[in-house]
């Protein structure tokens, strides 16, 4: 069985935005959470790099491990989602997690803390499949209709990839081997040495 | 018509309190066991035709133009 899997080419990415903006925009994202941030790192230096962040969809999740009401499930395909009927928004899946997914809206007069929301890979929700209860809860179910997520597929330089492991991967070895035949990710260098 | 009345009021009530009950069950939760519902697509991932669909349009969507 795949996994699905994102990677995000931190050659490629030009920090555009258009992935964070196609995702508010496709799941119409309440206002003050972003499922997906682009991150640069050395903003402004040359050698600067940028890299888009979202839910992982963990092998093992760490925010399920820690969910005290057990609101995550995963898919066949590796998807890590969650029920937002069971969710309590206590913020533990924010504190495991250590990408910063799981985000949670504020919600009435006082700001107090909703349910907990993040990337779903555009896979929507437990309910069923694209109607307004899932969309309204967990937005656009785009796997259900054969389709990718909205953020990969705006990607306008294919940095950001989405899908089955096995062919990202594959992608992602052909573009190394045409740059250098190096693998050019981040901390490959500090976990394997210059020389590797 | 008015001796019906207590009669027909009588009958009704008790479906009208039907109506209002509310299951308060509380879901015991066990850990490590998701208790919360079935999500469909979980069936539909299952399928060969979904996968497929969604490999293709990988290789439309990922691919160098």
């Amino acid at each position: 069985m795949a996994r699905m899997k994102f990677l995000c080419d931190a050659e490629r990415c030009i920090e555009c935005n258009a992935c964070v903006t196609a995702c508010k925009n496709e799941n119409e994202v309440p206002w003050g959470v972003n499922r997906r941030r682009v991150i640069t790192l050395d903003d402004g230096e040359p050698g600067e790099k940028s890299v888009s962040v979202a839910c992982m969809h963990c092998t093992d999740a760490p925010c399920a491990a820690v969910c005290p009401v057990d609101c995550f499930y995963t898919t066949t395909d590796g998807l890590v989602l969650h029920d937002k009927d069971l969710c309590i928004g206590c913020g533990y899946c924010f504190y495991a997690c250590p990408f910063g997914a799981p985000q949670f809206p504020e919600e009435s007069a006082f700001s107090q803390r909703g349910k907990m929301d993040k990337c779903t890979f555009c896979a929507g929700g437990p309910e069923e499949d694209n109607s307004n209860a899932e969309y309204e809860k967990y937005g656009a179910n785009r796997i259900a209709e054969g389709k990718l997520p909205a953020c990969a597929e705006m990607c306008s330089t294919k940095a950001l990839l989405a899908g089955d492991g096995e062919l990202v991967a594959d992608i992602y070895l052909k573009r190394v081997m045409q740059r250098s035949g190096r693998p050019d990710t981040w901390g490959w260098q500090k976990a394997y040495g210059a020389g590797v | 018509m008015s001796r019906y009345a207590p009669l027909t009021l009588a009958l009704l009530a008790p479906l009208v309190v039907a109506g209002c009950y509310e299951d308060v069950t509380p879901t015991q939760y066990d850990p490590g066991v998701y208790k919360g519902k079935t999500d469909p697509l979980l069936e539909k991932l299952e399928s060969g035709d979904l996968r497929d669909q969604l490999d293709q349009r990988f290789e439309i969507a990922a691919t160098d133009r």
